[in-house]
């Protein structure tokens, strides 16, 4: 079975600083993978240089086995890889439906036959489905930035799902999510998972997020992926536990 | 050959002083992500203020320094406390916006308030011939060159031989950085809008008396400062150096060779041809953006 | 649009079709003037409001346009295929120009613009064969349009505002379409818009060579209200004026080139007082403007109407007609 993600060598290095050192694993179809460790790991500039937010600086990147390092993330996107931000990103003044049909819209047709064609690019439907899916019905005309910060992670996710990725990259997820809306949120993103197949990968902080939710886990730390394997052997791993006591 | 020296010398000249413009705008835009559309202006204006200072009866050299004293003032001081930090809050495009309104303004200023016809501008040296194998090369010529190279060598000798020039490129580099190891910030800023001050005003008083003071000469001047930071590499003030005396050189050489119509064209071109193959000029380094 | 909005629409669109019969021919000129430029004003508005992006080389699409459009009719062409041609030579220039530059960041298309700029003036000038250089084109003939002849002030002036109509409601239609969500996203966060797979460079492209065509149409529109053009018209003065129409009226607002683009035609007529002095008054509001309320005048209303109006309606259109930060 080819992995639906494969990462090889990847190496980032900002002048001076190596802030990802040669790490390699694979997502297979169906996984929900977990990316822990300490702050300032890599975790984010590995996503970013997998996603094609940041250029990586050796290594490459593979999505069913087709080499898309250093693709542009629309193109990436269209591609069927999809992914939501640690710092919240979703488009203040749109309401709440239209956040989720911009994010479904660009998959409908070609430029050219989305000017002629319906105002919703035909993805209106999809986007009620969503909102309804997250709970989020009572704030569907709302604009996304009159929401609370927890509502708005939902809707972040939930605009990562509109196209129907087969592979989505989740980075921290729970932060700064309260304790109610983070069961609701790891409870949403289960039932996705399960309902679409979906392939997840999810860099988190929050152990129990990532424990309760994840099937397999890496740790990454000082740029460098030191151990992997399923959530207990990880909570176990005598490295894993210097790796963030020593921080 | 004699005229291929005597257009390489002049050549070298304009470039000395387009590459003081395009040192200072660099610097501006690296520490403070100021885009200062008005640079151009920033050149023309300082000899207007040289200039009212001999209308008021002061000696050249003491004109020369309260000119520049005065573009300090102005161009430094007010420039960044009354325009740039009030909008820093916006973003980068009000600010772009802002430094264009302000070329328009301090074009229209000096055409209401001075004079809208070209001025004299007494020169630095008098303008003697010298013959250097058969070459004929003009004292002025000779006199820009020294100034802009001993201008060049003294900022150099500041940036990187003293604490506060090295704090100002830490600066330039990366501020988070800069200012997690106890650089203060703010005040190199600020000494970056002090300098660009200095340097255009030391650039009005080479250029002016090759041009003549005119309330337009922003227009060419400017441009040339933003394509030869181009040129150079938008991220480094070595580049904006070299940027600046390579498109002096090429100018003089393409008005001499080519028709002298079209003469404005030709930076033109080198700045659309530097976009589509290096887009990062010369010696700059490709920049990324992170999330 | 909020209600208020629509009652100020419609006493507008009264106020632009009757108010003509009321005014002389110099009257009747500055709103022809108006309707023309504004359509330069929303293509730039196009560019800068919506993509982001600042162009100074509006001015000189307008040029383009405006001789392409006398030069043909003076061929002989009928005035219709004059005006598609000056809009589809702009775009297509536009395109070319926008390709390359788009490519690299940090406001580069604002350098080639201003280089481009020039360039076109160097061009009309030097290029007497075929512009008049510095003698210009002259005696350029208001067209005949369907067999109704424009001649008159007063039916120039509908005309032009029938274009502009015109116009408006195609930018309105496609700022409706997903392309305006898109354009919206563009200017909101570039960053998250791409990775949900949005093209910008593509759509950043589009807007600035639309936003030119409009440029140029709004040219082939000038040269016969004029009737004679030249070289100095069309210089980085104009690109500056229709920069500063699009911002005093609010940068990516729907309505911010109708609003920016009156206050530029009547204000050296209000500024009489000051004689020349206007465009230094007009660079001065924009610098407080910026500091103040980037938003420009609309910006302002609307900051104004919610201070006083409580919770606003969540209405996206609003987005998407609204403004840059409502």
């Amino acid at each position: 079975m080819s992995a639906v993600l494969q990462v090889s060598n990847m190496r980032k290095t900002f002048g001076g600083i190596t802030a990802v050192d040669n790490v390699s694993f694979e997502v297979h179809s169906g996984e929900i993978l977990g990316i822990i460790g300490p702050n300032g790991s890599g975790k984010s500039t590995l996503f970013n240089c997998v996603l094609g937010q940041l250029q990586p600086s050796a290594g490459e990147v593979h999505v069913d086995g087709r080499p898309t390092t250093g693709m542009r993330p629309c193109d990436l996107n269209r591609l069927g890889v999809s992914r939501t931000f640690q710092l919240l990103q979703v488009f203040p003044q749109l309401s709440v439906r239209d956040n989720l049909i911009l994010a479904g819209q660009e998959h409908q047709g070609s430029i050219t036959s989305r000017l002629f064609g319906r105002a919703d690019a035909g993805v209106g439907d999809a986007a009620g489905r969503m909102i309804e899916f997250f709970g989020l019905l009572h704030l569907a005309d709302e604009p996304a930035g009159s929401l609370s910060y927890g509502q708005q992670k939902l809707l972040d996710a939930a605009m990562a799902f509109m196209a129907g990725p087969r592979l989505v990259l989740l980075d921290e997820p729970a932060g700064g999510v309260n304790p109610t809306m983070l069961g609701h949120l790891r409870e949403r993103l289960r039932a996705y998972h399960v309902e679409q197949s979906a392939t997840f990968v999810v860099i988190e902080h929050q152990m129990e997020f990532v424990m309760a939710l994840c099937t397999r886990v890496l740790v990454l730390a000082e740029g460098r992926l030191i151990a992997e394997g399923t959530p207990r052997d990880i909570r176990q791993n005598p490295i894993v536990i210097e790796a963030y006591l020593g921080h | 050959m004699a005229t291929f020296i005597q257009l390489l010398v002049s050549g070298l000249a304009t470039g000395a002083i387009y590459a003081l413009i395009a040192v200072g705008f660099t610097l501006v835009w690296q520490t403070s992500q100021t885009i200062n559309f008005a640079q151009g202006e920033f050149v023309m204006l300082p000899a207007f203020f040289v200039l009212a200072a001999t209308n008021a009866g002061a000696p050249f050299w003491l004109a020369t320094f309260i000119g520049i004293a005065l573009s300090v003032l102005v161009l430094g001081i007010l420039f960044k406390f009354i325009v740039v930090d009030p909008m820093l809050k916006y973003g980068v495009l009000p600010l772009v916006i802002s430094t264009i309104a302000l070329s328009l303004f301090l074009k229209e200023g000096v055409k209401d308030f001075y004079s809208s016809q070209a001025q004299p501008f007494p020169a630095l040296v008098p303008a003697i011939d010298i013959h250097v194998f058969e070459a004929v090369i003009s004292t002025q010529s000779l006199a820009v060159l020294a100034v802009a190279v001993i201008t060049v060598v003294a900022l150099n000798l500041l940036l990187n031989g003293t604490r506060v020039g090295r704090q100002m490129q830490a600066t330039a580099q990366n501020v988070t950085l800069a200012r997690i190891l106890g650089v203060p910030v703010r005040r190199m800023v600020l000494y970056t809008f002090l300098i660009n001050a200095v340097l255009v005003a030391i650039a009005s008083i080479l250029v002016s008396p090759i041009y003549l003071a005119k309330f337009t000469n922003g227009e060419t001047l400017g441009m040339a400062a933003f394509i030869a930071a181009i040129i150079g590499g938008f991220n480094q003030v070595r580049g904006a150096v070299l940027g600046g005396v390579v498109l002096g050189v090429l100018d003089n050489l393409s008005a001499a060779y080519i028709s002298s119509q079209y003469r404005g064209a030709f930076p033109l071109i080198i700045l659309v041809a530097v976009i589509l193959l290096r887009p990062q000029g010369l010696l700059g380094r490709v920049e990324e953006r992170s999330v | 649009m909020t209600r208020f909005g629509m009652l100020v629409f419609v006493v507008a669109v009264a106020a632009g079709v009757t108010g003509p019969f009321l005014l002389r021919p110099f009257g009747l000129y500055l709103i022809s003037m108006w309707a023309v430029l504004t359509i330069a004003a929303i293509g730039l508005n196009l560019t800068l409001g919506y993509a982001g992006q600042v162009s100074l080389a509006q001015g000189a699409f307008v040029g383009i346009g405006a001789y392409t459009a006398a030069l043909l009719t003076q061929a002989g062409c009928p005035f219709v295929i004059a005006f598609v041609a000056a809009g589809s030579l702009c775009f297509i220039i536009g395109w070319i120009l926008g390709y390359p530059a788009l490519r690299v960041q940090h406001h580069y298309l604002a350098f080639v613009t201003l280089a481009f700029t020039t360039l076109v003036f160097l061009v009309l000038r030097n290029e007497e064969w075929l512009t008049g250089g510095i003698y210009g084109i002259n005696g350029i003939q208001r067209p005949n349009v369907f067999g109704w002849s424009t001649a008159k002030a007063i039916n120039f002036y509908f005309f032009s505002f029938g274009v502009l109509a015109a116009l408006a409601f195609a930018t309105w239609w496609m700022l409706r379409s997903p392309w305006g969500r898109a354009f919206v996203a563009l200017r909101e966060n570039p960053i998250r818009a791409a990775s949900l797979g949005v093209d910008t460079r593509r759509y950043t492209l589009m807007a600035f060579a639309i936003g030119s065509s409009l440029g140029g149409m709004s040219g082939a529109l000038y040269a016969p209200l004029v009737q004679f053009i030249e070289p100095n018209s069309f210089s980085l003065g104009l690109s500056f004026s229709l920069l500063l129409m699009v911002i005093i009226g609010g940068s990516g607002y729907f309505f911010g080139p109708f609003v920016g683009t009156l206050i530029a035609v009547l204000l050296p007529e209000w500024l009489r007082v000051t004689e020349g002095y206007y465009l230094i008054v007009y660079a001065a509001a924009v610098m407080a403007m910026m500091a103040f309320c980037p938003a420009g005048l609309l910006g302002l209303i609307e900051r104004s109407a919610r201070a006083l109006g409580g919770r606003r309606r969540p209405e996206t259109t609003q987005a998407l007609v609204g403004g840059a930060d409502s």
